[in-house]
């Protein structure tokens, strides 16, 4: 099929692709976004988890058809306003939440979609938001402290009026 | 002493940590290189069979297939093997487990390669599954290697403790305890598997990208089953995805398999194996079976233990031998004795093989000691934790080994410190008077454990590093020992800034290559902070000597006269010298600034016959707690909250050390509630993460961890080390928690889901 749909803001367009190939192999193979992990054959781990029109999607368990002209965000599309880290993104730094970095990037995209649709979870809310995707180093605790304190640093920021350095989606291409 | 900027610090981030949480890191099945073949494996069906007929040439007739390999293709049918030379590269004469390696197809794509497997002529003569470890042991037991290593059959090795006669002072025991242990096996799941990408160099060597944790072992290993100089194989590691001890030996086996075919075809060859595979394939925690006898005086003193150990091998020794020394050597746990004998054996099975896993043998030797010391507390009548402070090792000790102790010994301040914090007595209290009929029932239960620091009588225990100034004044680090994600790039870059006085900014840690860095033998064992660590403080402390008479002689004083102002260097007179003028005056001076820097451990002296002697220089300590709660409708277990105290020397990098415990907590929780790699009859049960469970956010309690901080005075600024043994309380807590709730004791993992009256 030819493929038409929007990755990270930007048009893509693939003249030939089987319907049925994954996006996490679209992703990776044919668009070179490797930022969206394999982790598994059983769409059980998570790690190749984006965004599909803002939802919290496995890329390993949607197809090429899926996508057509929908928007799909993965981790090289999410960055702070000029291009730096997003405020979340130096929370997981400075909390210790990343150790091998695998599960890494399914771990931001979906604290993204889970902060965009809850500004203000309850670590409850927190760990249920990340619990499809599995990490082997952290024991999770750090993950859902960075992502408390982010949307703790959004809450504040919008109350004083200021904008915070939110991640938005950004053209990576 | 002045002020330390980084060491200790909480604020600081992992050094690659940027390009992790942008997306950017590249890990080994992120990597393509053009003309790039793809490889696929075919593997055993079955857990025991001779391999009466292989034929894989019909491969080759398959459109796309490149070359295939077998056990024909290496240097003395591909055997090798560490300390015990049993294996295979590829599986010669014989298969030994399900998912072991036969053949290996290169191809143009991943759909010709799995035709090319599919088209291979294979026939297995199957064999007698030897799938119990005691049975194992009987004389007609079906023999597994091709050379048994100790004569006896499929006995693979032996280790044994005598510290004084036990019997004696358990005999006349006024409480004696006795319980038997079955620990199973534990797959790592790192969340990154396998791979390797060989590319063929023109001179007839190779290069190998591939996510082992050691990769000089892995390239003399390549070097010897590929017919080459050692100089022909280059390995690189680049980011690895986790892996916890397993990623050693099932690595040695996939690197030399792509290498020969990118020596056979002149191209790339990627192989990233799939997690059915890397289930199937990787080596495991062995399986052991503890069987421990303990005596106490009625007032709950401790006087004898003995245990018994069989240990699971599986089909290969792989490092086995090394980490059930281990378990040998922490059978009785953290406690005084009088007297203490272990005796341990290690078996040959068809259920998979094992190796090394966070923990090294501790992790299940603890598991049963410290689930049996609190049965025995409790036959007494007494407080487990009351009963552990009694009892644990403290300063002038000796260890159940009957060794002493080493300098610092933080084990009741663990302990102490876990009890206030859970607020254990009162909720102790709460839980005892709880009714036995309710729905929901909770407990509280405590383990504490000792850890010998570094390989002990596992090895020679050296790292090497290097360190050099580079003409942009920054400088460049090396070390033999890795990093997969457990943060050793950050604590070595902080040791080297802290001890220069520079940012750490300046510092760049290489990746590990064979090419650059210098050979440190394994990162196992926890090794990286104290002995990578110390490597690296004493290239350093070469480089600060050369920068110190430099900037005296550039300010016109004594080197001891200078001190420092962030990087500036400060004499009594002159304007103070940025780093990069004592640099540039240095090489005016002749110097090279670059150093290398090699630590040893301090000697230590095991008697592997007689069973004694001194098995490591130091130990390291801790205490957890958890709270459960059992549900009577479903029989789940939950754990609420748990808490943990360890004692790991000065603390180098707080954010990354409570990273590393909280992680180790995660492991032992899995161990406790849901992981089980079961083999039925040789077969595994569970190969994807659907019947493997490791636990999930929602399966994580909070957790308050903490460090009580000791000095080493070995230990770089006094660091011990922590990664691995951070995990050993966890498991055995939850089951004393789940006793405390259920009164129910159990005798092994993971726990039961039927919850029984109390
Ligand atoms: S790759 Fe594991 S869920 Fe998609
Ligand atoms: S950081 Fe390693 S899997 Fe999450």
């Amino acid at each position: 099929m030819r493929l038409v749909f929007v990755v990270n803001d930007a048009a893509v367009e693939i003249e030939a692709v089987a319907e049925d190939m994954t996006l996490v192999d679209l992703l990776r193979d044919l668009l070179g976004l490797t930022g969206t992990k394999r982790g598994c054959e059983s769409r059980t781990c998570g790690a190749c988890s984006v965004l599909v029109d803002g939802r919290l999607t496995r890329a390993c368990r949607t197809t090429a058809q899926d996508v057509e002209s929908r928007h799909v965000t993965t981790i090289e599309g999410l960055r702070g306003p000029d291009g730096d880290l997003s405020d979340l993104q130096n929370a997981m730094l400075d909390h210790g939440a990343v150790q091998c970095g695998y599960c890494t990037p399914a771990m931001v995209v979906a604290a993204e979609a889970l902060l965009r649709r809850n500004p203000s979870p309850t670590r409850a809310e927190i760990r249920s938001a990340i619990n499809g995707i599995l990490c082997r180093c952290t024991g999770y605790q750090q993950i859902v402290d960075a992502i408390e304190a982010t949307s703790r640093g959004r809450r504040a920021a919008r109350s004083s009026g200021e904008t915070a350095s939110t991640a938005h989606s950004g053209s990576s291409q | 002493m002045t002020k330390l900027k980084y060491v200790g610090s909480s604020n600081l981030r992992n050094v690659d940590g940027i390009e992790k949480v942008t997306g950017q890191t590249r890990y080994v099945g992120d990597m393509t290189v053009p003309h790039m073949f793809v490889a696929k494996v075919l593997r055993s069906p079955v857990p025991h069979a001779l391999l009466t007929e292989l034929d894989a040439t019909p491969a080759l007739e398959i459109p796309g297939v490149r070359a295939v390999v077998t056990a024909a293709d290496f240097v003395d049918q591909g055997n090798y093997g560490w300390p015990i030379k049993d294996a295979y590269i590829l599986a010669h004469r014989k298969v030994r487990f399900v998912g072991e390696p036969i053949a290996v197809v290169a191809a143009d794509n991943a759909a010709a390669a799995q035709a090319g497997v599919d088209a291979i002529v294979v026939r297995y003569d199957t064999l007698p599954v030897v799938s119990d470890p005691l049975r194992a042991l009987e004389a007609d037991a079906s023999l597994i290697p091709e050379v048994s290593p100790t004569g006896r059959g499929n006995l693979c090795n032996t280790h044994l403790v005598r510290n004084g006669d036990p019997d004696p002072l358990l005999a006349a025991a006024p409480a004696l305890f006795e319980g038997t242990y079955d620990l199973p096996h534990q797959e790592h799941a790192y969340l990154e598997t396998e791979g390797a990408l060989a590319i063929p160099e023109p001179d007839g060597g190779v290069t190998v990208y591939v996510n082992v944790q050691s990769p000089h072992i892995n390239r003399n290993n390549a070097a010897m089953v590929l017919g080459l100089p050692v100089e022909s194989v280059r390995i690189i590691q680049p980011p690895v995805g986790g892996a916890f001890g397993g990623k050693d030996d099932v690595l040695y086996q996939t690197t030399a398999q792509v290498a020969k075919l990118a020596l056979l075809t002149g191209r790339p060859v990627r192989l990233v194996l799939s997690r059915t595979e890397s289930m199937a394939a990787s080596y495991k925690r062995q399986a052991m079976r503890i069987h421990l006898k303990l005596g106490a005086e009625s007032d709950g003193t401790l006087r004898a233990a003995r245990a018994d150990l069989i240990v699971d091998s599986g089909a290969f020794a792989s490092t086995t031998p090394l980490s059930s020394w281990r378990a040998t050597m922490h059978a009785a746990g953290g406690y005084r004795y009088d007297a203490v004998q272990v005796d341990m054996r290690t078996v040959y099975t068809n259920n998979g093989y094992s190796g090394a896993f966070r923990g090294f043998g501790n992790t299940q030797a603890t598991a049963a000691i410290e689930l049996a010391i609190d049965e025995l507390a409790a036959n007494l009548g007494r407080d487990p934790l009351d009963f552990r402070l009694q009892n644990c090792l403290r300063r002038g000790d000796l260890t159940m080994t009957g060794a002493p102790l080493g300098s610092t010994i933080g084990l009741a301040d663990c302990l102490e410190w876990v009890r206030n914090r859970s607020e254990w007595t009162s909720k102790r209290a709460t839980y005892d008077a709880q009714p036995a009929d309710a729905e929901r029932r909770y407990g509280i239960g405590v383990a504490c454990y000792f850890h010998g620091i570094g390989l002990g009588g596992e090895g020679v225990d050296f790292a090497t590093a290097t360190l050099r100034v580079e003409a942009d004044h920054s400088l460049t680090l090396t070390s033999g020992l890795t990093d997969f994600g457990q943060g050793s790039r950050t604590i070595f870059t902080l040791v080297a800034a802290e001890m220069l006085g520079v940012t750490m900014e300046r510092i760049r840690v290489l990746r590990p290559d064979t090419y650059t860095a210098p050979d440190s033998g394994p990162t196992v064992a926890s090794r990286a902070s104290v002995v990578g660590g110390n490597a690296v403080r004493v290239a350093t402390s070469k480089i600060a000597a050369m920068l110190d008479m430099s900037a005296a002689d550039l300010l016109g004083c004594e080197p001891e006269q200078l001190v420092r102002d962030g990087e500036q260097y400060v004499g009594p007179d002159e304007e103070p010298a940025t780093f990069e003028e004592v640099v540039d005056h240095a090489r005016e001076l002749g110097f090279q600034l670059s150093a290398q820097g090699r630590w040893q451990v301090p000697e230590i002296e095991w008697d592997f016959e007689r069973g004694t002697g001194v098995p490591y220089f130091g130990y390291v300590f801790g205490a957890q707690v958890a709270e459960v709660e059992v549900s009577r409708r479903t029989g789940r277990t939950r754990v609420v909250k748990m808490w943990a105290a360890h004692d790991g020397g000065r603390i180098l990098h707080p954010t990354g050390a409570l990273g590393q415990m909280y992680g180790g907590i995660a492991q032992g929780l899995g161990y406790a509630l849901m992981e089980n790699f079961r083999f039925e009859n040789g077969i595994p049960q569970a190969l994807d993460f659907d019947r493997y469970r490791i636990p999930r956010a929602n399966d994580m309690p909070e957790i308050e961890g903490t460090y009580i901080e000791t000095h080493l005075p070995e230990g770089p600024y006094g660091a011990k080390n922590l990664a691995e043994p951070v995990m050993i309380g966890a498991a055995p807590a939850i089951g004393n928690a789940f006793a405390h709730a259920t009164g129910v004791r159990i005798r092994g993992f993971p726990l039961p889901r039927v919850a029984q009256r109390k």
